[in-house]
């Protein structure tokens, strides 16, 4: 049934859906996983690399996480190729935002701006959606630090935890189940490693896989982004480990000593009924 | 002939236009309000062409409303004043100028009370008292007199009064009615000064 | 009267030894009419990059804008500050753009170099630069500036030793030209640091 519907984005099939708006989603559900968890101190994103060929030569140092203005900064998941695009239009709305108003743009606006943009192509004939899930962290003076998520549809919305990309629903469980509101930088951080730690494929993570980046204040009040050096993500993920291996130790050590508690409740319950039933015999 | 002026104070910003509305050398009225409300705490003030002033100043009225329901609040005085300026300049340089002086005052909860002062090049600046038209060559002398940092509102109403004595001694025009407004926390009223 | 001397304005960059200096007045007028004397005519561009506009008032906000924007967008898209030589290629690529409706600023740039090399230059309202390894001067002042600057200049001065020929062929210059002066801004570029100092300067 769904081929008679979705060669055109502009059409709706009987149901009511957007089928090349779900094969959009869907591109996405593939793509290296991006996370971004809002702190007390700052905003966190991360993100996982998919391809590290070892042939490959990288020209630039981010390949996942891009910086928009002094204020904010994205994750892309999905088809690079679209993120560039909607990448280069961000940077220019903020700049033209910038040129009018001498003043940062609210994030709001800008990811209003450019889901205006994302909308447009679920409408307009001929054309595709954006293959494009995009995590924005920012501050300005209006509303602090925040996170936003937009999807292919063009909807979005702020976030204080969230994720996409692939195993996004299981991340956004541990982050639902772990995030604690008012953390620290450093938390986020290590929020951030666990959950990549427990969806990632490969059984170990490395920090060739990883990005990672930080808008904070810095001592003027003034947002600063910055990204997280090799030998940091590195430092992080052996913290992570160690983390990782306590909660373990500590999940035996319950174990054990639940195990334990059981035997002696059993041997308590045999000493009582031991003389009893000695009594009785 | 019109004549803009604006001093800030300590948290509120006084300004004054005078009132006539003049075709060539007649005097058509004596009531005209050369002030438009940009947001609940900034007001601009417009000198020139009344067709000039009045159509720039609606249009920059309109988008301001616009821009402050899309955002959910309104911008703040400097980011009004800079959307003000690169109006005046783009046209300049296209379907031919506004013609209009201005003076934007404004207070801010976190900038606090500012004052810019705009010509119809685009020249923007950002001042503690400003002036426009033939007055101001009679008042800035007084001003740089008078003026000092964080005054009260009855000290910045002396000094104003004091350059309406100056309008009337020295002028060859007769500039003899203003409209008096303070912009402050609470918002833009009007206040009564007596007219020398 | 020209639309260059509406404004008045007076800028000059010198090169040092390692080091480079910018200095603009601070006076905006309209003909005869001080209106302000807190004018910014000189914009930072980089960590270690100036550009002064010295000319019409409106221009010189309009260009100092515009030249951020493309700035920023250069600098986002390479991931690296832009060197003095790319920049007044760039101003001077922007100016032309106008070639029969110009801006009326004559810009001036100041820098240090990636290897810290000092680097000063300035374009006409239309954009056709011109290098030295001196000093560059523009605004109403110019003619006063070069005749203070020929007098004045030394190669390979040290940052104070800069700061003060500058400063003194800056204010010299201006108590020569009723649209300039009232006040004066000066800037020293160095490797490691940026200084900036206000001078007090005649008020009439």
């Amino acid at each position: 049934m769904a081929h008679r519907y979705d060669t055109r984005t502009t059409i709706f099939s009987p149901e009511g859906r957007l089928y090349q708006v779900e094969y959009a989603m869907e591109a996405i559900s593939h793509a290296g996983t991006c996370l971004g968890i809002l702190s007390s101190e700052g905003v966190v994103l991360a993100a996982e690399k998919i391809s590290t060929a070892k042939l490959l030569d990288m020209s630039s140092s981010a390949e996942k996480i891009f910086k928009l203005d002094e204020h904010v900064a994205c994750s892309v998941a999905g088809i690079t190729a679209d993120a560039n695009i909607l990448v280069n239009y961000l940077r220019l709305t903020a700049q033209r935002h910038y040129l009018t108003y001498q003043e940062p743009i609210p994030l709001e606006r800008l990811i209003t701006l450019v889901c205006d943009v994302k909308q447009a192509y679920t409408q307009y004939g001929g054309m595709r959606p954006f293959g494009t899930s995009l995590i924005f962290m920012g501050w300005d003076r209006h509303f602090g630090f925040q996170l936003y998520r937009s999807d292919p549809s063009g909807n979005f919305g702020g976030w204080k935890a969230t994720c996409t990309g692939s195993n996004s629903q299981s991340a956004e469980s541990i982050l639902k189940s772990e995030y604690k509101e008012e953390c620290t930088l450093e938390e986020a951080l290590l929020l951030a490693v666990k959950v990549l730690n427990k969806t990632m494929d490969s059984t170990k993570l490395t920090a060739e896989r990883l990005e990672f980046a930080t808008m904070t204040k810095d001592e003027n009040g003034r947002p600063t982004y910055s990204v997280l050096t090799p030998e940091r993500v590195g430092q992080l993920l052996k913290q992570g480990e160690e983390i990782r291996k306590q909660e373990e130790e500590e999940e035996k050590r319950k174990k054990e000593e639940q195990a334990r508690q059981a035997r002696e409740r059993k041997k308590e319950l045999q000493a009582k009924t031991g003389p009893s039933s000695a009594s009785s015999s | 002939m019109d004549f803009l002026i604006a001093l800030v104070g300590k948290d509120f910003v006084l300004t004054a236009a005078d009132s006539a509305s003049a075709r060539s050398i007649m005097r058509m009225k004596s009531d005209m309000d050369k002030m438009i409300p940009l947001s609940s705490h900034a007001l601009m003030l417009l000198a020139g062409p009344v067709g000039d002033c009045s159509n720039f100043g609606d249009y920059i009225q309109a988008n301001l409303k616009l821009q402050a329901l899309t955002n959910g609040f309104e911008a703040s005085t400097h980011a009004t004043a800079n959307y003000v300026r690169k109006n005046i300049a783009d046209a300049l340089r296209s379907r031919g100028a506004y013609q209009v002086n201005s003076l934007i005052a404004g207070v801010d909860e976190q900038d606090g009370p500012s004052l810019y002062y705009l010509d119809y090049l685009g020249t923007m600046v950002k001042v503690p008292y400003g002036a426009h038209g033939y007055g101001s060559f009679f008042t800035f002398a007084t001003l740089d007199h008078h003026y000092r940092e964080g005054m009260s509102l009855e000290e910045a109403t002396d000094v104003l009064k004091k350059c309406f004595l100056e309008i009337k001694t020295r002028f060859l025009m007769n500039l003899d009615s203003f409209k008096v407004r303070v912009v402050d926390a609470d918002g833009i009223r009007e206040v009564e000064v007596a007219q020398p | 009267m020209s639309i260059m001397e509406y404004n008045g304005s007076a800028v000059v960059a010198m090169t040092g030894k390692e080091c480079v200096a910018i200095a603009a007045d601070r006076r905006l007028g309209a003909q005869a009419q001080t209106v302000s004397t807190d004018f910014q005519k000189v914009f930072q561009m980089g960590p270690k990059l100036f550009v002064g506009l010295p000319g019409l008032g409106t221009d010189a906000i309009t260009v100092s804008q515009r030249l951020k924007f493309r700035l920023n967008m250069y600098t986002l898209r390479e991931e690296r500050d832009i060197e003095p030589k790319t920049m007044i290629n760039l101003v001077s690529s922007f100016l032309y753009e106008r070639r029969f409706g110009p801006y009326f600023v004559e810009p001036v740039v100041a820098g240090l170099d990636s290897k810290n090399q000092p680097y000063v230059a300035s374009t006409d309202l239309i954009g056709c630069p011109m290098e030295t390894s001196d000093f560059v001067v523009g605004g109403t002042s110019s003619e006063q500036l070069y005749g203070m600057c020929e007098s004045l200049y030394k190669p390979d001065m040290a940052p104070d030793d800069l700061f003060e020929t500058i400063s003194q062929a800056l204010m010299n210059a201006v108590d020569r030209d009723c649209l300039a002066g009232w006040g004066a801004i000066v800037h020293i570029i160095e490797k490691d640091k940026i200084t900036t100092r206000e001078l007090k300067a005649r008020m009439d």
